[in-house]
C-alpha cells in the first residue's frame, strides 16, 4: 500500500471508527465504570438539549427568512438592477439527471419550470439520461414533444455506461450534461459568466420565484462566481398522500437545512443546488466517481479557490417527493436506504482531508476547522440516537448493586428527565413550524388530516430508534470496511400538484 | 443576513457558556453536591430511597413529616443517621434507623405495609378436612375424611361443587395430591394407593370406579403424580416404585433402598426424583447419599435407572455407593 492509499484509508477509517470507538467504550464503561458512564451521558443530555434549543432558535430564525421572503417580486428587483448587472444576459441552465424515473416524474418538474416567474427564453433545459436505461429514448422523446419550444433551449442527452474512471453516479450523468451543455453554447458564443447551473433532482418542482431570486443574488453578490446557491429544499409535491413516518422524516430533513442556512460557517450544498457555469467549468465539473456529488462540487470549489469559496442560501424552496413505498415496512426500507446514501457524505472527509493536505493556500486554521466541522457532523449523526436510545439506560440495568446503591444511579433518570422536558418545547415549535410548510390541502383529502399531522410527532422517538443514527452507523462502517456505496435512485411516491 | 449572523454568534457563545456553567451544577446536583450558603463551600451529601407497597405512605424523618409519599428520594442528606418511619391508614407502620453516606443512596425498597385487618374470604361451603391448591391457582380442592368426599371450587370461591367419592374401605389418608391433568387424585396410607375419578371426567378408560392398589409387604412412605398423570412414584421403606395408575397394576422397583424412612422430593417439572439413602463407602461404614432418579418418559420408564450419587462437599461422598 502507497503512502497516499495508507493515507486514504486512514481517513476513510477515522469517521466510522471514532464513532464505533465513542460506542463500545460508552457500553464498556456502563458494565465496568456505571458512575463514569452516567456522567458521560448526563453531560451528553445537558450539551443535546442545549444544542436542541440553540438549533430550534435557527430554525425559527430561518423560518422567518423563508416567509419574509415568500412574496418577494424576485424578477422585479432583477429587472431594477443597473443594466451593467448583466440581468438581461444572464442564461439558466437547468440539468435534470435521471435514472429510471418516468415522465411523470419528470413532467410536473418541467412544467414547474415553465411556470417560472422568469423570461423562458433564458432558460436552458437539459434532461439528462443514462443510456444504460432501455427506454431513455423513448421517455426523451416523448418530453421532448411535450416541452421543446416552451423554453430557449430544451436537450437531451444520454450518458455512456462504463467510461473510463466513472462510476454509475449521478454525478458523472450531471457531468456528461454540461460538458454537452458547454458544446450548445459554446456553439451559441455564450460566455460562461453569464449562465448559471442548477443541477435538479428529478422530482424537483422550482418555486416560480427561484430564478429570479438566485439571479438577484447572484447579481449582486461579491464575488458571485465564488458561491454556490442553495435553495430550501421542501419535499411538498406529495407530502399529504406519504405515510407518517416519511413525512416526518422529510419534514426534519428539510428543517435541518433550513437550520444549516443559519450556519453559513458550515453550509455546504445539498440535493438541488446552483452555481456558476464558469465555475463548474473551472473546477472541472462534479465527480464522476462519488456518490455524494451535490457536497463534493463544493469542497471541489473550495479547494480551487483556496477556501474562498461559500454557499449562499436562498430562502426560496424546491419541492420534492417524499420517499416512500407500498406499505409502512417498505416505507422504512426505503428512507433508510436514502439516509443511509445521504449519509454516505461522509466520503466528503477524506476527500477534503486530502485536499487540505495538498493545498498550501488555505489557512491552517480554516483546515482544521473545517475538518472538524466535518467529523464531529458525521460522528453526532452516527451515534447521538445510540447514546440517548440505547446507552443511556445501560447503567441502571447492567450497572448493578454498587451502582444503584450511589447517589448519581437515583439522579440518572431523574435528571434526564427534567432535561427532556426541555425538548418538549422544542417539539412544540417543530410541530407548529411543520404546519406552516405544508402546502394547501389537496382536494380527497380530509380535514381530521391536519389532527393526524400534529398527533404523528408522537412517533418521533420510533423514527429517532429506526433511523436517527443507523444508516449514518452503517455507512461509515462501510466506509470504514472499504464496502463502497454504489448510487441508487431513490423510490419516489406519486405526485399531487 | 448580517443581522442573523450576529445574533446566531450571540447565541451560539450564550449556549457555550451555558453548557459550561450549567454542567458543573448538574453533575453536582447528580452526584450528590449541595452548596452551604452559611460555609460557602460545597458539601457531599446522599440521599434516601424510599418504597412500599402499597405506595402512597406518609415519610418521617427524624420524626418530621415529609411532603413526599412513597416511592420518593429524599435528596441531599448529610451523612448520618436517620430515624425513617412509614405510616399508612389502616397499616402497621414501619420504622428503622438508617445510614446515609455520602455520594450513595441508602434503599429502602422492600417494606411491605401489612394491613390492620386483612381482608378475609371464607372459601368452603361444606366441613373438610384438608385442601390443596393446584399449582396455576385455578382451582381449590377440599378433602372431607368423614363424609369421604371431595370438592372443589375455582380461586375466587364460586363454582363450589362436589366432584368424587373415597372408597369406602379406605379409613386413614397419610397423604393425597390431585393429579397433574386435574382429573383425578390419589390418596395413601401405609398399605393402600387408591386413585379416584373425578365425576366431571368421562373419558379415561377406568373413570367412575376407584383404583386400588394393596402394599402388604412395605409400607408406603410417600407417593407423586408422574407429568404424565397416568404413573405414580412411590417411596416405600424398601424401594423407590413406580405403579400404573390402572385395577391390577404392579409395581415396579426402580431402585432398592438400604435405609427405611428416607427423604424425597419429587421435580414434576422434570420428572426427577431426589431421595436419600445410606451406603456403604470403601471404609465399610454406612453414610446417608443424596440421590437423583431421572424418570422422564425418555429413556423407558421401566427400565431400572441407575441411581448417580449427588456430590455434597466431602470427597468420600463423591464415590458411588455400593450397590
Amino acid at each position: 500500500m502507497n503512502r497516499r492509499r495508507f493515507l486514504k484509508r486512514l481517513l476513510e477509517i477515522t469517521p466510522g471508527g471514532l464513532s464505533w470507538g465513542i460506542i463500545i467504550l460508552l457500553i464498556l464503561l456502563a458494565f465496568f465504570h456505571p458512575v463514569s458512564c452516567a456522567i458521560i451521558i448526563i453531560s451528553f443530555d445537558f450539551y443535546w438539549i442545549i444544542r436542541t434549543v440553540y438549533l430550534t432558535i435557527l430554525l425559527v430564525m430561518a423560518h422567518q427568512r423563508l416567509f419574509q421572503q415568500e412574496k418577494e417580486d424576485w424578477l422585479k428587483r432583477c429587472q431594477s438592477l443597473p443594466v451593467i448587472s448583466g440581468f438581461t444576459q444572464l442564461y439558466q441552465l437547468v440539468i435534470f439527471p435521471v435514472y429510471n424515473e418516468g415522465p411523470e416524474v419528470l413532467r410536473p418538474s418541467l412544467e414547474a419550470l415553465a411556470a417560472s416567474h422568469y423570461p423562458l427564453d433564458k432558460l436552458i433545459v437539459v434532461v439528462a439520461f443514462e443510456a444504460r436505461e432501455g427506454s431513455a429514448h423513448q421517455k426523451a422523446m416523448l418530453l421532448e414533444k411535450e416541452f421543446k419550444g416552451r423554453f430557449g433551449a430544451y436537450l437531451s442527452t444520454f450518458h455512456p455506461d462504463g467510461l473510463a474512471g466513472e462510476c454509475r453516479t449521478k454525478g458523472a450523468n450531471a457531468t456528461w450534461a454540461a460538458k454537452a451543455a458547454k458544446k450548445f453554447l459554446d456553439a451559441r458564443e455564450v460566455a460562461y459568466e453569464q449562465v448559471l447551473v442548477s443541477c435538479f433532482d428529478a422530482d424537483t418542482c422550482v418555486d416560480q420565484e427561484y430564478f429570479g431570486c438566485l439571479s438577484y443574488h447572484f447579481l449582486t453578490s461579491e464575488k458571485r462566481h465564488q458561491a454556490s446557491y442553495q435553495p430550501m429544499p421542501v419535499y411538498n409535491n406529495n407530502i399529504w398522500q406519504a405515510p407518517f413516518f416519511a413525512r416526518l422524516v422529510e419534514i426534519s430533513s428539510t428543517f435541518c437545512q433550513m437550520i444549516e442556512s443559519m450556519r453559513l460557517e458550515k453550509f455546504v450544498t445539498f440535493s438541488s443546488h446552483s452555481m456558476s457555469f464558469k465555475t463548474l467549468v473551472e473546477i472541472d465539473y462534479w465527480p464522476t466517481n462519488m456518490i455524494s456529488d451535490d457536497s463534493v462540487i463544493y469542497w471541489k470549489s473550495y479547494l480551487y479557490y483556496n477556501g474562498d469559496y461559500r454557499v449562499i442560501p436562498l430562502y426560496v424552496t424546491v419541492s420534492l417527493d417524499v420517499a416512500y413505498s407500498s406499505n409502512i415496512w417498505r416505507t422504512i426500507v426505503v428512507q433508510y436506504k436514502q439516509k443511509r446514501r445521504w449519509a454516505w457524505g461522509v466520503e466528503n472527509f477524506p476527500f477534503a482531508v486530502e485536499g487540505f493536505i495538498k493545498n498550501r493556500h488555505i489557512p491552517l486554521f480554516h483546515k482544521i476547522r473545517r475538518s472538524f466541522h466535518l467529523l464531529e457532523s458525521h460522528v453526532t449523526w452516527a451515534v447521538w440516537a445510540v447514546i440517548l436510545v440505547i446507552i443511556g439506560p445501560l447503567p441502571v440495568v447492567f450497572g448493578g448493586n454498587f451502582f444503584s446503591h450511589t447517589a448519581i444511579a437515583y439522579s440518572l433518570p431523574k435528571v434526564t428527565g427534567v432535561l427532556f422536558k426541555f425538548t418538549l418545547l422544542t417539539s412544540l415549535t417543530w410541530i407548529f413550524l411543520s404546519w406552516t410548510i405544508l402546502p394547501p390541502r389537496p382536494k380527497g383529502i380530509g380535514w381530521w388530516k391536519h389532527i393526524s399531522l400534529v398527533v404523528e410527532w408522537v412517533f418521533v422517538p420510533f423514527i429517532i430508534l429506526v433511523i436517527g443514527s443507523t444508516p449514518a452507523l452503517d455507512a461509515q462502517t462501510r466506509l470504514m470496511l472499504a464496502k463502497y456505496m454504489e448510487f441508487n435512485s431513490t423510490l419516489k411516491g406519486n405526485k399531487v400538484l | 443576513m448580517f443581522t442573523f449572523q450576529k445574533i446566531r454568534s450571540c447565541l451560539f457563545y450564550l449556549s457555550v457558556l451555558l453548557f459550561f456553567s450549567g454542567l458543573p451544577l448538574i453533575l453536582g446536583y447528580a452526584l450528590g453536591y449541595k452548596f452551604n450558603p452559611q460555609s460557602f463551600k460545597f458539601i457531599k451529601t446522599g440521599l434516601i430511597f424510599v418504597k412500599t407497597q402499597p405506595s402512597g405512605a406518609q415519610i418521617y424523618l427524624n420524626g418530621s413529616l415529609l411532603a413526599e409519599k412513597s416511592p420518593a428520594g429524599i435528596l441531599e442528606l448529610l451523612p448520618g443517621s436517620y430515624q425513617v418511619s412509614l405510616e399508612l391508614d389502616r397499616h402497621y407502620p414501619w420504622k428503622d434507623q438508617v445510614e446515609v453516606e455520602a455520594g450513595k443512596a441508602t434503599r429502602i425498597d422492600k417494606v411491605i405495609l401489612f394491613a390492620r385487618q386483612p381482608h378475609l374470604t371464607q372459601f368452603n361451603r361444606v366441613e373438610f378436612s384438608a385442601f390443596r391448591v393446584d399449582p396455576e391457582k385455578k382451582m381449590i380442592y377440599y378433602l372431607d375424611q368423614d363424609k369421604k368426599l371431595v370438592y372443589r371450587s375455582n380461586a375466587d370461591a364460586g363454582n363450589f361443587e362436589d366432584i368424587a367419592s373415597l372408597p369406602d374401605r379406605f379409613n386413614q389418608i397419610n397423604g393425597w395430591e390431585v393429579s397433574p391433568d386435574k382429573a383425578k387424585l390419589f390418596i395413601y396410607n401405609h398399605r393402600q394407593i387408591s386413585v379416584v375419578y373425578f365425576d366431571t371426567q368421562n373419558d379415561y378408560e377406568y373413570s367412575g370406579s376407584a383404583v386400588l392398589i394393596d402394599y402388604p409387604q412395605a409400607r408406603v412412605l410417600n407417593v407423586f403424580w408422574h407429568s404424565d398423570s397416568y404413573h405414580l412414584v412411590v417411596l416405600t421403606e424398601k424401594a423407590v416404585q413406580v405403579v400404573e395408575s390402572r385395577p391390577l397394576a404392579q409395581p415396579v422397583n426402580l431402585v432398592e433402598l438400604n435405609k427405611a424412612g428416607s427423604d424425597a422430593f419429587y421435580d414434576i417439572q422434570e420428572d426427577v426424583l431426589y431421595f436419600s439413602d445410606t451406603a456403604r463407602n470403601p471404609e465399610r461404614s454406612f453414610r446417608n447419599n443424596l440421590y437423583r432418579l431421572e424418570l422422564s418418559a425418555n429413556p423407558d420408564l421401566l427400565e431400572r435407572l441407575i441411581a448417580q450419587p449427588f456430590v455434597q462437599g466431602s470427597p468420600a461422598l463423591e464415590e458411588a455407593p455400593d450397590e
